[in-house]
């Protein structure tokens, strides 16, 4: 049995221990512990060093807000977590778990000489300290900051884990399973409303599980709990525990992460470990409770220094005696239970140290009846103790008269300055707050939620309970509903009181006192006051000076005493200088939550054509290309990129290339009205395309620039079968729809998309009509010159044929239904065998297109280019009367002169150029030198020459000139040409 | 009609592939629908997300004036369509091949599909359907039955999905 254990006693497992180790040792706990309970149960307080100052720190509260007890976990390979709270961490069997920011050991410690020189260490330090000589910061002090800064180590390895994400409609979302969230789930859940009542903790029941002593109709606190927990599940409430409200969005979109399986010796095979829920409500209830603010008093930070409502805690959850002879120092009256709860467990408490002149009188005869001294209207000035709290320096006041204090020995003190509404949910949703005198409390509301209990200022459990009940039954009429009220009788509650402070009075020099506010980021009070003196007057700009608040707690019990005394420095009261916003997620949640299935194979959404298998299987080297993976290039054994594009270049030029032309953007334009609408939405004018022949089709936004562009066929009076680029498909459709449903909604024609109808399969090469002609009926040859298509079969599927070129060489697309795409694609290169039939990727159709000067959207134009820029001109239908983006190829600037044009560039050298290199007519000018244009494409060549693809100004114009292209190796010279590098005259077409 | 299952240790959740079926989009102004519903021998839904079936035929509503209609493969609707073209002008595409479609079902099929569905899958009414998305792919779903649904994916997203819907049934299978 631990020496602070107290047998019998608790919510623990007394009959099942649990090892673990810490910092090497090993330890026993009980079933039911956290890491800070099992180690306050065998009397460990010191639990790891601060942040800045490497100062000795302790447990400070039992909860999700602690600053100091921040731990390094390990679950076992690749699962190990930094900064892991102590006091949320559940005990598992085999828990490894260390101290932070300690070296070489927790006890001694050798960053502690911050400590020593705190003085320098004062609120902006960085800002003042590291200033001179300048030239240090970047090689000196910025270096050696960043190396002592940061807490915890990040992992270095894979997380192993896997996490689940879920999405749930419920009717109300109660937060917070305590009296009041429970008394609100019962009163909601009444009417058939499907319900939902999570909490962060392992257990519900909230403060309840801390105070078993409190009696609600006639049933201990306990019982009680149990007994509604029981109504909830049989009324169909979903109850969620391990489950932490992070985040209150929009709508009531709230986010809850819930934790599955840290808390398990072994985890089911395949359980995620944690799972985000994307919940939204009809109604949320925020029943989040009242955090315990610190007192701030010079040395409030030595281990063994806790909040009050902490150790009650330990004492009733996990029956833990925090120490033998604890001393108290309160304003509020409910620290008197928790000292209470403790003699009555065996400790011997020191002293109630009360602010307050004037204690309540049954406070007081509950402290003569445990023989309590109580000093009232006295402060701490000091505490004594190096790695464990000692004594502390009690001293009457009055007013800011302090008088001649004592000491009192104790082996804890703990510690209450009353109690602050946990706002931060509702702050996510921008609701107003209302400063009471005391502490914020929610005011106006942008969300239909309900806020109950302590969590708007109520205290003692009557008031809680029924204000839940109320805040319950309000949601339910939200929803339209209603439900009978419900009353508690409650025996033996524990309402209390409190008053406010800034630091407390201290006879000490102020200026000395280590007096902490944000325990996790080091904040003293004189921090504060510093900012201030410094000319800091927002809430904000303090906050940011001081870092106070800006941890991973996010200040949940700093924020209130460093407003509280940055007011008081400013002489404002608070509201006047406002709270800090609080952000999401409410506790610090791990990035596997957040990703949830989008790691791994399941990252990102790729999209595969139906021929991506056998690709796969052969050998492809893959590129993605807007959502899809496309094969790049097929390296042979012993090939690099380069020479395999090569070769796959020249067997397309000399016989026969097979490409998966899948991924094109394929849209039916279908009805009566399909040409007039063709006509209106692209460049070229379509009345006269005969059925079965077709026509390059170019794409202009309202401004005149190139979009998109493709063939397309005309397979019928009535219907188009237009192609678009791959990227561009999705665009393009909702370009259509958004003109046809908003501009010609009198027009009789519909679009379909049938991307994914069809697989292409796209044939070029001197040898594709000899190889493709045995394979197809229901094509008259004699009538099926280049631009031709036709509905026919191919290899004895249904197919719809397309003669077109995107290589220069003679070219076929063949369409089959996407379930027979790899059956045409093994039936081509059986039949293409003769003629040494050459699979090739998007890599080879790039340079082959290119070297015939096909441009490519997205890639040689950049959303400026007009057709007349690209050399398109004769894409655009002189006659038509109009197109979207004919009157903007009018404006001034379109027409004017000088204008980026597309042309053809070679080195002088034979080098190849790089993509997006600048380009400038003289190299010698000085810099910045007057950019042109740029590269837009380059390539190897089947020429015996790089080729490349450029805009430049005025390029037309330029044929046969020479430009620069610097390069950090030096500047490149190049001639300006035509586009076409390869057969200008389009013979090898009409082969 | 399934040809293929996925064994799974429970059958909490059940994936299933689905033969294909004929898939036909229709697109016709509000106006013709009614002439169209009766050349292919059926009343069109007019609210989004209703089903009618006759004669192994069924119309889905997915907008004002668009419908999916399924029927077994084979099924001549493009004759009788065509007949009354010239009165009710309309589009009839196929796209059989677009999409696949698996049946999911079994007593976890909602948890399955709120894995990755932002829609309230738990409110719709059975006999209806929807066009909805799973994690970032567009689907149609099918509530055929209380557990019962079919998702039509289109085939490029469809490794995505299964490999999301097989990792949602592995935690199933876990219970957690």
């Amino acid at each position: 049995m631990s020496r602070f254990r107290i047998p019998g006693k608790g919510r623990v497992d007394h009959a099942a221990p649990v090892s673990f180790t810490f910092d090497g040792k090993t330890y026993r706990g009980l079933r039911g512990d956290t890491v800070a309970s099992a180690l306050l149960a065998n009397g460990v307080h010191l639990m790891g060093r601060s942040f800045k100052y490497h100062r000795p720190r302790g447990a400070v509260s039992a909860g999700s807000e602690e600053p100091n007890a921040l731990i390094g976990t390990s679950r076992g390979a690749g699962r190990f977590e930094p900064n892991t709270r102590a006091t949320v961490q559940e005990l598992r069997a085999g828990l490894v778990t260390e101290s932070q920011n300690k070296w070489p050991s927790l006890s001694f410690d050798i960053g502690a000489v911050n400590d020593r020189a705190y003085m320098l260490f004062s609120a902006g330090f960085y800002y003042k300290t590291f200033m001179w000589p300048k030239s240090f910061w970047d090689k000196i002090y910025e270096p050696v900051i960043r190396g002592a800064a940061g807490l915890g180590k990040s992992p270095t390895e894979a997380d192993p884990d896997h996490y689940a994400s879920r999405y749930l409609h419920t009717d109300v979302l109660v937060i917070g399973a305590g009296p009041a969230g429970i008394a609100a789930a019962l009163a909601a859940a009444q009417s058939g409303a499907d319900v939902t009542l999570v909490d962060e903790n392992p257990e519900m029941g909230g403060s309840l599980l801390s105070d078993p002593a409190v009696q609600i109709d006639g049933r201990p606190a306990w019982d009680w709990v149990d007994a509604q927990l029981g109504r909830l599940r049989a009324a169909g409430v979903r109850l969620m525990t391990r489950t932490t409200a992070i985040g209150y969005y929009h709508q009531n979109m709230v986010g809850l992460c819930q934790r599955l399986t840290d808390h398990l010796d072994t985890p089911p095979k395949g359980a995620p470990r944690e799972r985000m829920w994307r919940v939204r409500a009809g109604q949320v209830v925020l029943a989040q409770g009242a955090l315990e603010k610190p007192l701030v008093f010079d040395g409030n930070d030595r281990p063994g220094v806790m909040l009050a409502g902490a150790a009650q805690t330990y004492l009733h959850k996990y029956g833990v005696k925090v120490g033998d002879t604890p001393a108290v120092i309160t304003s509020h009256d409910s620290a008197y239970y928790a000292a209470f709860d403790l003699a009555d467990s065996g400790a011997r408490v020191a002293a109630i140290i009360d602010t307050r002149d004037a204690v309540r009188p049954d406070l007081l005869d509950g402290a003569r009846l445990r023989g309590i001294e109580v000093l009232s209207g006295h402060t701490v000035t000091t505490t004594r103790g190096r790695l464990r709290v000692k004594s502390v320096r009690a001293a009457p006041m009055r007013g800011t008269h302090v008088g001649t204090g004592r000491d009192i020995a104790c082996d804890c003190l703990l510690m209450s300055g009353g109690w602050t509404p946990s706002l931060h949910l509702f702050s996510h949703t921008k609701g107003s707050l209302a400063w009471d005198g005391q502490t914020f409390l929610p005011d106006r509301k942008t969300e239909a939620c309900e806020i109950a209990g302590a969590g708007r200022g109520l205290w003692g459990y009557a008031d809680v309970l029924a204000d839940g009940a109320a805040a319950g039954l309000r949601a339910l009429e939200g929803l339209g509903r209603a439900g009978h009220p419900a009353g508690f009788r409650v025996a033996n509650d524990r309402p209390g009181t409190g008053a406010s402070h800034t630091e407390l009075p201290t006879d000490g020099n102020p200026g000395k006192a280590r007096a902490f506010i944000d325990f996790q980021n080091d904040v003293t009070a004189k921090d504060i006051r510093l900012a201030v003196r410094e000319g800091m007057r927002s809430i904000e700009h303090v906050k940011r000076y001081t870092t106070n608040g800006m941890a991973t707690d996010q200040g949940k019990m700093s924020n209130i005493n460093g407003l509280m005394i940055a007011a008081d420095a400013l002489g404002k009261q608070p509201p006047q200088v406002g709270l800090t916003t609080f952000r999401p997620p409410y506790t610090p949640t791990s990035f596997g939550a957040f990703c949830g299935y989008l790691r791994g194979e399941t990252f990102q959404l790729t999209r595969k054509t139906p021929i991506d298998g056998w690709a796969e299987a052969n050998g492809a080297v893959f590129e993605p290309v807007a959502q899809w993976r496309r094969a790049w290039y097929f390296p042979r054994a012993g090939e690099d990129m380069h020479a395999a594009v090569l070769r796959e270049c020249k067997a397309t030029r000399a016989s026969l290339g097979i490409f998966d032309a899948s991924t094109l953007g394929k849209i039916e334009v279908a009805g009566p009205d399909a040409v007039e609408f063709m006509n209106r939405m692209y460049t070229n004018p379509w009345t006269k395309l005969a059925p079965g022949r077709c026509r390059y089709g170019l794409l202009l936004g309202e401004d005149g620039f190139i979009r998109d562009d493709g063939v397309i066929g005309r397979l019928s009076p009535d219907l188009f079968h237009v192609t678009t680029t791959t990227g561009g498909a999705a665009r393009v459709l909702t370009m259509m729809e958004d003109y046809l449903q908003t501009e010609w909604p009198e027009l009789d024609v519909w679009l379909t998309s049938t991307t994914e109808q069809w697989a292409t399969v796209a044939l070029n090469g001197p040898n594709a009509l000899a190889m493709l002609k045995p394979l197809v009926q229901g094509v008259n040859w004699d009538d099926f010159p280049h631009m031709s298509c036709a509905e026919c079969t191919v290899a004895g599927l249904p197919a719809r044929l397309f003669r077109l070129s995107f290589t220069g060489e003679v070219g076929f697309e063949v369409n089959v239904p996407a379930r027979h795409g790899l059956t045409l694609w093994t039936a081509l290169m059986e039949a293409g065998k003769p003629y040494d039939i050459t699979p090739y990727g998007t890599e080879t159709m790039h340079v082959l297109r290119a070297e015939k000067g096909y441009i490519i959207v997205g890639q040689d134009t950049d959303g400026t280019v007009t057709p007349a820029d690209a050399g398109l001109d004769w894409a655009v239908g002189k006659a038509k009367k109009d197109f979207v983006g004919k009157r903007s190829l009018s404006r001034p600037d379109i027409v004017a002169k000088g204008r980026k044009q597309l042309v053809g560039l070679l080195t002088e050298d034979g080098s190849l150029l790089q993509e997006g290199a600048q380009i400038v007519l003289d190299p010698d000018q000085p810099k910045p030198m007057k950019m042109v244009g740029h590269v837009t494409s380059s390539y190897h060549s089947t020429l015996g020459h790089p080729i490349a693809m450029a805009v430049i100004e005025g390029g037309f114009d330029r044929m046969g000139e020479t430009v620069f292209i610097p390069m950090p190796d030096g500047v490149r010279k190049a001639r300006v040409t035509s586009t076409v590098f390869y057969d200008p005259d389009n013979t090898r077409l009409k082969a | 009609m399934t040809y293929e299952k996925h064994h799974f240790a429970a059958a909490l959740a059940v994936v299933e592939d689905l033969a294909p079926a004929l898939r036909l989009s229709l697109r016709v102004k509000p106006a013709h629908s009614a002439t169209l519903g009766q050349a292919l021998g059926l009343d069109l839904p007019t609210r989004v997300g209703a089903r009618v079936a006759a004669g192994g035929t069924e119309a889905l509503c997915l907008g004002p004036d668009e419908w999916l209609l399924t029927a077994p493969e084979g099924t001549d609707l493009a004759t009788p369509a065509r007949a009354v073209y010239a009165d009710a002008p309309h589009s009839l595409v196929d796209i059989s091949d677009r999409e696949i479609s698996l049946r999911l079902s079994g007593p976890a099929v909602l948890d399955l599909l709120a894995a990755c569905c932002p829609r309230n899958v738990a409110a719709m009414p059975v006999g209806t359907a929807a066009r909805t998305v799973f994690d970032s792919a567009t689907v149609i779903l099918w509530r055929d039955g209380p557990a019962d649904f079919r998702m039509d994916i289109w085939r490029s997203f469809a490794p995505h999905v299964r490999a999301l819907l097989a990792q949602v049934q592995g935690e199933l299978a876990a219970g957690l």
